[in-house]
């Protein structure tokens, strides 16, 4: 049990009208304040390689994708907003992906897709922004999606030293 | 003829510029606040968001009007208009000049020159509550009937105290009349603040319950009442409440420069030009103005029965004893 002891006013201050002048020159100086509102379209949020943004799918420096649709990012998306068609090609990695979509209304910006990714080609970008006017275009396809290597090569070198970190931790359990 | 048309552009200059006040006082707010809480305010409609009233009232001009089940109908329409349509009436007595002479025609700066204009002021602030209470009775809900029931108590309360005081300043002046209240302190010593500093600052406080701002907006005390009064009035008659209180505050506002700071009278300047009078008289009032925002930002609301104590218990006895010494000192200096 606590006991408060309450102060005992003075004649000032039952008398209200200094302390409401006091507080009054309180805002008064906070008048003249700079705002600290980010005025945000124009000036845009500090982003970095740790922002965890929408995922984007990479291009190779060859002009392919690095995605060899194996699915693994479809089974681990627990929103289940990554469908995936593939089919087979000539070329050294055999498999691409027909039709790649993300549903950006479903995704929820985990990062499993990016963790279960075992050909480096899907990461998180540094894009946040996300606004349309219909469903249907929140869909995204591979068109909507694909950037190149050199535009997330800071996150990947990011996953890349973070992973390493784990890989060369000698108390991995 | 030319008494008729100097009438009219009185009365059309005088209403325009209430109701502009009103729409700068609603940008004001907003601004002002923002910026004691280092913020920008509205800033995205025109340059510096000088257009947001213009944008507030399209808006408000589309929105859908609600009607809500179990209202009185007649008196929920024309309670936003019983509390606006007072205080634009009680703006027709401020002097806000002395007498202009333009193209040989001399005018006296106000658009009516009541002999018991101060009387005719006070009956229009009674009246404006008429609004409240019958907005908050006609919406059919709890808490628009709460917000009203306590606007008609505060408004009792604190009436007397507002009505005392500037019974003070009429016992200086020896008139009902504002113009010759205002003449009265045509010189700067002369002003009424001096002499009655008690008296100011109790029309002050009294002022700011009596048309139901910050520390003492009861009626409309959002989080106990949602919104009070208006909580159930939406589009242009909530819009309409609003107009009634700035129009309201800006009465006020001009009322206290006028009883107490010598209304359009220059300091050290005795015989300025009218329109330099004009301008004095409304840098006064745009204080008392910024005074309005500035307390809303500053003091927290009171409690009901703190409200009610500070006004029968502190406000009017001092009033009372205020009038008694001031009308004792006028007698024995009198003989």
């Amino acid at each position: 049990m606590v006991i408060l002891q309450r102060k005992e006013l003075t004649l000032a201050e039952r008398l209200y009208l200094p302390e409401i002048l006091r507080g009054l020159s309180i805002t008064f100086r906070k008048f003249f304040k700079k705002a600290i509102t980010r005025q945000y379209p124009e000036e845009p949020l500090p982003k970095d390689e740790v922002t965890r943004g929408q995922p984007r799918l990479v291009v190779k420096d060859d002009g392919h994708l690095a995605c060899v649709s194996c699915g693994l990012c479809e089974a681990a998306c627990p929103a289940y907003a990554i469908t995936i068609d593939g089919h087979e090609v000539d070329r050294p990695i055999e498999r691409e992906p027909e039709r790649f979509e993300i549903d950006m209304l479903r995704c929820i910006l985990c990062g499993f897709c990016e963790e279960a990714c075992p050909k480096d080609a899907i990461f998180m970008s540094d894009e946040l922004e996300l606004a349309d006017l219909t469903r249907a275009e929140l869909v995204y396809g591979i068109d909507k999606l694909k950037r190149p290597r050199s535009a997330l090569q800071k996150r990947i070198d990011y996953v890349y030293r973070i992973n390493d970190r784990w890989r060369n931790s000698s108390s991995t359990p | 003829m030319t008494e008729i048309v100097i009438w009219v552009v009185k009365v059309v200059v005088v209403w325009g510029a209430l109701l502009t006040t009103a729409a700068i006082m609603s940008l004001a707010e907003r601004k002002v606040s923002a910026w004691m809480q280092y913020r920008y305010g509205p800033n995205r409609v025109g340059p510096f968001g000088v257009l947001q009233p213009v944008a507030d009232g399209i808006k408000f001009i589309m929105k859908e009007e609600l009607v809500p089940a179990g209202a009185n109908r007649l008196l929920f329409r024309i309670a936003p208009a019983l509390s606006a349509a007072p205080a634009m009436l009680a703006v027709a007595v401020i002097p806000f000049g002395y007498t202009a002479v333009i193209a040989g025609h001399e005018i006296t700066l106000s658009v009516a020159d009541l002999d018991i204009g101060i009387l005719y002021i006070l009956a229009l602030g009674g009246l404006g509550v008429y609004g409240v209470i019958l907005g908050g009775w006609a919406s059919n809900s709890k808490y628009s009937l709460l917000g009203g029931l306590r606007a008609s108590a505060q408004m009792i309360s604190y009436e007397l105290t507002l009505m005392l005081s500037i019974m003070a300043v009429v016992l200086m002046a020896g008139s009902l009349d504002l113009r010759q209240i205002i003449e009265g302190q045509r010189a700067f010593l002369d002003w009424n603040i001096f002499y009655q500093p008690l008296a100011f600052v109790l029309f002050t406080i009294a002022m700011f319950a009596e048309t139901n701002r910050h520390p003492f907006d009861f009626a409309e005390c959002e989080p106990e009442l949602v919104g009070g009064f208006h909580t159930e009035y939406s589009s242009m008659r909530f819009a309409l409440f609003f107009l009634g209180e700035y129009c309201a505050m800006t009465v006020m506002a001009a009322l206290n420069t006028t009883l107490f700071w010598g209304g359009p009278s220059v300091p050290f300047w005795p015989d300025a030009p009218w329109y330099v009078g004009v301008v004095a008289f409304i840098v006064k009032t745009s204080f008392f103005l910024f005074l309005f925002i500035w307390v809303r930002w500053t003091l927290p609301r009171l409690r009901f029965d703190q409200l009610m104590r500070l006004g029968w218990q502190a406000l009017l006895p001092l009033a009372l004893a205020n009038v008694m010494v001031t009308g004792a000192v006028i007698a024995l200096t009198a003989n």
